[in-house]
């Protein structure tokens, strides 16, 4: 007995003691109370508690500020000490919003990885530092987003007129003053987009010009061409802050990527809906052949470089995207979440997108070609090819567009190309408005810079029988076109919908001079593998090709 | 009006009510116990009797039963691994949502926020293990001490029924963090459960009479693992199974005392040679009664006109000897509990298989075996084994050996020499089976009734079976083929266990190491 009573004794004392041990694992052997213990701040050693930032209606306490103490409100902060340095200045301050609602992570944890989501599993991760402003699109979301060649002409035409003499912007410029030295600084446009754009800025400036004798106004200031001031102003309307983040999404804006991806309910049906990717929960994806870290932002960038190596069987083709570009993407698909921020937090920019049904594009025909078309027809309308579909036509092409009518090509864009994968744009959900459309169609007739050129022969002037027709169609057509039309390496043209909206000017005249540049050519040339075809012929053809538009 | 003497020498009210006061913690301590202080043998006897949760133990233990030796406290170790899981179970119902649209996030929650989330869980998960552990020990014990033996066969049953209450238990634990382990882990065992339809289907009678899948309609509630299964996973584990276990574990308890005590050899007393005398306080107090007990008791009559048998007051000897069990093995739970975390992977996805899909590792052994054919593997043999095991105790109705361990014709060396058999047999066909492939591979058109028929657990269940059918031969004797039988499926159990556990890769395929697992 005195054996078991001395074990109950020991044992008991072991527990005790292994609880004990445990209890001070939980409660003082925090890194973050050695680390606060360790700090020592400008006015002397820092108090060990506890810090947290308490946002109730965020359903927020971020414990971030536990050890990046200097974040705190009423903390001594050292700018590029480890612990105490400084939020870094932001619109919003991080002690009424808290952590979480920018950065992702879990704010109530206390142990870094733990705060930071890099432990296993665990489904909403910080968002890495080097992408912290795809944070803001939690909240926030940009209007009216140029395609990334309308943003860079206007901060090309914004340099070249010398703006950044006076005007800073996004941290830079703003070095001289418009009445030397101790005059009124310009003011600085890095949010001028947010606060909107004086209408007579420019009037106003011509002014102030003609009243200066020297300074900047007479060696920085010039008349800015009509063409220049419109890509100016469209530079200056898309600053709202978070500038990378907007050039990320005029990236986005101008490879095409709507064609196929819906996001916020505008766009294709083709490939998945974007717009929660960046809130995807990296338990949920499969990492099989990513290189690197396992996590969200290194499979999006594996994934642009080679979808279908990432995701077995992807429909999406590989791009051919830069580095930069893809760092840009990858920075906009993480933007791409939704905080649980209650309504009345909602920013007007989000309102404006989702209630009132604004873009999130910009309006103009380059920007909606770029955002909705690049993609497939190629950045300036050269058509594309991707291995295993069938080629896209060059709509940018100076024949095509030389035969086809504004009114044939709002036509296509509006009712697609039933069997193909040109989708109904003017009439799916999620489509193009039909001033949308119109200034597509504008876009495109800049693109190859030919107009139409109108012909006074009604629609259908083509009267003939289709036997010839036939045969020469099963010679020379249907190697690229399909025996039954049905589209091969050129585009189907069994299609009731092509037939039923071209003239017959227009399919005679695709025969008969081709697309330059493409694999279809002139027809009224021989080539070095058949003879040329007389108007007899052609119009033959065309006589058949109707035999399909039923 | 009559004068009333005031009664002789009563002290002051005041007086009166603080003396109440002073012995008033005297006072509680004394009716709480009801004897009064155990400190002499009817005291002491009065304490275990008197004490609703004492009173299932006998007043006087058999000294023994109180050597380690005997039992190596492992019934004590399953019980106090069961309180504590009840415990900490408990405190994890304060923070655990029974849906499967929070379930992971209040888990998440546990382990990352609510304070000592983490601790208490490891601490449940622990003791959780270690209380199946403990109960395949103990059933080991009490067989190979032959504790089955009249009159203890039935309590041999019951302890069967608290083996299969402690895996149910274990297992439908095991859904409730609803991450993709628990969900491929609980589909595996639903499918296991479907496994007869393997014979039905074979048989052409499943639209009929189809037992599988009604099994496993009634584990799940529905065709997959969701919500229905989710509900029913938790109220088995926190209500129906505990509450089903406390009872039958009460009976258990309670048969242990009514048959006698804990088994003991015939010669116990000889071997255990006199009792010190400060050890064995012997009736310091003279009984005010005496009871002739004959009628009630079955057995020798009473212990009237002899000295006292060779047991010593249960109150403290047996009680300390608990309760430094019971103490040991909240030691190890809570030091388990500090060196390793319970896992818990990704959200359940039902659109994302597990490769290799594991099932808590008690049933790894049968995944094994289900690998090849689910009936035999999943039911079939499982059903021989809990068939066979109830069996023993009247089969074996011998006397030789009781109370010894590896008592029975052959003994120690019969039983090492069934280890070998064992090991070697499951290691082959196991090593066999991997080498060669099985019944499919050979014959890519044989009919599905033989895959399930002809398992490789069907051919180690046969050599096992005539292996103890020689040793019944061979020593005469039914416990000597139960020795071997019974040595040889623990081996073969802890064999397909390991391999299943830590040799067994992405599409169940064999790997020495997770480290040679293909990259995925």
């Amino acid at each position: 007995m005195q054996a078991n009573k001395h074990l109950l004794l020991w044992s008991s004392l072991f527990t005790l003691a292994l609880l004990a041990i445990a209890a001070a694992q939980e409660n003082v052997f925090k890194d973050w109370r050695e680390l606060q213990g360790s700090t020592v701040g400008p006015a002397g050693p820092l108090d060990v508690h506890l810090r947290q930032v308490v946002v109730p209606t965020l359903h927020a306490a971020d414990r971030c500020v536990t050890c990046h103490v200097g974040m705190a409100a009423g903390e001594p902060s050292v700018a590029g000490h480890p612990t105490l340095k400084p939020h870094p200045p932001v619109g919003h301050d991080p002690n009424t919003m808290g952590c979480t609602a920018c950065h992702g992570g879990q704010g109530r944890a206390t142990e870094k990885d733990d705060a930071h989501g890099r432990v296993e599993f665990w489904p909403e991760p910080m968002i890495p530092a080097r992408y912290a402003d795809a944070g803001c699109g939690g909240c926030h979301t940009h209007l009216a987003v140029p395609a990334l060649a309308e943003l860079d002409r206007g901060l090309a035409a914004f340099e070249r007129n010398d703006c950044l003499a006076c005007h800073k912007l996004d941290g830079r410029g703003g070095t001289l003053r418009p009445l030397g030295a101790g005059g009124m600084e310009g003011p600085d446009l890095s949010f001028v987009g947010a606060r909107g754009i004086q209408g007579d800025w420019y009037e106003k400036h011509v002014a102030l010009r003609a009243q200066a004798s020297d300074g900047p106004w007479t060696s920085s200031f010039g008349p800015i061409a009509d063409d220049e001031r419109a890509a100016i102003e469209t530079y200056l309307r898309s600053r709202v802050g978070a500038p990378k983040l907007v050039q990320a999404k005029a990236t986005f804006n101008s490879l095409g990527c709507r064609g196929c991806h819906k996001l916020a309910g505008v766009g294709g049906d083709d490939g998945p809906d974007l717009t929660l990717i960046g809130a995807r929960d990296p338990g949920r994806i499969d990492f099989t052949s990513v290189k690197g870290e396992h996590d969200l932002a290194h499979w999006l960038a594996e994934h642009f470089r080679s979808p279908a190596s990432i995701v077995p069987m992807s429909q999406m083709p590989m791009l051919g995207l830069t580095e930069p570009q893809i760092d840009l993407l990858v920075r906009y698909m993480l933007s791409l979440r939704r905080t649980n921020a209650p309504e009345a937090w909602c920013p007007k920019d989000r309102v404006r997108a989702e209630r009132l049904g604004e873009r999130e594009f910009g309006g103009d025909g380059a920007t909606l070609y770029g955002s909705f078309c690049a993609a497939c027809h190629g950045p300036s309308g050269e058509g594309m090819r991707y291995p295993g579909m069938t080629a896209f036509p060059a709509i940018g092409n100076a024949d095509f567009l030389a035969v086809a009518s504004d009114e044939f090509i709002t036509r296509t864009i509006t009712h697609g190309r039933p069997g193909r994968r040109m989708a109904a744009w003017g009439e799916k959900d999620g489509g193009l408005r039909a001033s949308e459309i119109a200034a597509v169609v504008a876009h495109l007739r800049k693109l190859g810079g030919v107009a139409h050129e109108r012909d006074a022969r009604p629609a259908r002037w083509i009267q003939r029988e289709t036997i010839s027709g036939a045969a020469l169609y099963a010679k020379d057509c249907a190697q690229c076109h399909g025996k039954d039309g049905e589209g091969h390496e050129g585009p189907a043209l069994a299609s009731p919908a092509l037939l039923r909206a071209a003239t017959d000017t227009y399919l005679y005249e695709t025969i008969r001079r081709g697309r330059r540049g493409t694999t279809m050519l002139g027809f009224a040339q021989p080539s070095t593998v058949r003879p040329a075809l007389s108007d007899d012929e052609i119009e033959s053809i065309v006589a058949y090709l109707r035999t399909w538009e039923k | 009006m009559v004068a009333t003497k005031p009664p002789p020498e009563k002290k002051p009210a005041i007086r009166r009510f603080l003396e109440n006061l002073r012995t008033t913690p005297k006072q509680v301590r004394d009716t709480a116990l009801r004897g009064g202080k155990p400190n002499t043998d009817r005291t002491r006897s009065t304490f275990v009797f008197g004490n609703v949760f004492l009173h299932l133990h006998p007043v006087r233990t058999h000294r023994w039963s109180l050597k380690w030796a005997t039992t190596w406290g492992l019934g004590i170790a399953s019980f106090a691994a069961f309180l504590i899981t009840l415990i900490t179970g408990v405190l994890l119902m304060f923070y655990y949502k029974p849906h499967v649209e929070v379930a992971y996030d209040s888990i998440k929650d546990i382990a990352f926020v609510v304070p000592t989330g983490n601790f208490i869980r490891n601490i449940h998960r622990w003791a959780a293990n270690l209380m199946v552990v403990t109960v395949i020990l103990h059933m080991a014990r009490a067989f190979y001490t032959a504790a089955y033996r009249a009159p203890r066969e039935f309590n041999w049953l019951i302890g069967m029924a608290l083996l299969v209450l402690t895996l149910g238990l274990s297992f439908t634990g095991y859904l409730l963090p609803w991450d993709q382990l628990a969900y491929w882990a609980i589909t595996i065992g639903a499918n296991i459960a479907q496994s007869p339809r393997e014979v039905t289907d074979a048989l052409g009678m499943t639209d009929a009479f189809d037992p599988g899948g009604l099994q496993k309609l009634l584990l799940l509630g529905s065709d997959t693992v969701g919500e229905e299964a989710l509900i029913r996973f938790y109220l088995l584990h926190v209500m129906i199974l505990p509450l089903a276990l406390v009872g039958v574990l009460s009976v258990h308890f309670w048969r242990i005392r009514k048959d006698g005590g804990l088994v003991r050899p015939k010669d116990a007393d000889q071997r255990l040679g006199p009792v010190a005398a400060a050890d064995y306080p012997v009736f310091t107090e003279a009984p005010k009664k005496t009871y002739q007990l004959a009628a009630v008791v079955r057995g020798k009559s009473g212990a009237v006109g002899r000295g006292p048998e060779n047991t010593v007051p249960s109150m403290p000897h047996l009680f300390y000897a608990e309760l430094a069990v019971t103490m040991l093995t909240i030691a190890l739970c809570v030091g388990l509990a500090m060196l390793s975390d319970a896992p818990l992977k990704e959200l359940a996805n039902p659109q994302v298989p597990e490769n290799p899909a594991k099932a808590p590792w008690y049933f790894l052994g049968l995944q094994e075996l289900v690998a090849y054919s689910a009936f035999m593997g999943g039911v079939g043999i499982p059903a021989i084994v809990l068939l066979g095991l109830g069996l023993i105790p009247y089969l074996d109705r011998e006397k030789e050996g009781t109370g010894e361990w590896f008592g029975g014709p052959g003994g120690k060396r019969l039983v090492l020499q069934a280890a070998c058999v064992g090991f070697a047999s499951a290691i082959a066909i196991e090593w066999f089976s991997i080498k060669n492939g099985w019944l499919r591979e050979w014959f890519p058109n044989i009919k599905q009734l033989w895959i399930t028929a002809v398992n490789p657990g069907t051919v180690l269940t046969a050599i096992y079976a005539l292996y103890s059918l020689w040793l019944v031969k061979k020593y005469d004797s039914t416990r000597s083929g139960a020795l071997g039988l019974f040595t040889c499926f623990l081996c073969g159990f802890v064999v397909l266990t390991v391999v299943g556990t830590y040799f067994r890769g992405p599409n169940w395929d064999f790997y020495w190491s997770p480290a040679d697992w293909p990259v995925h």
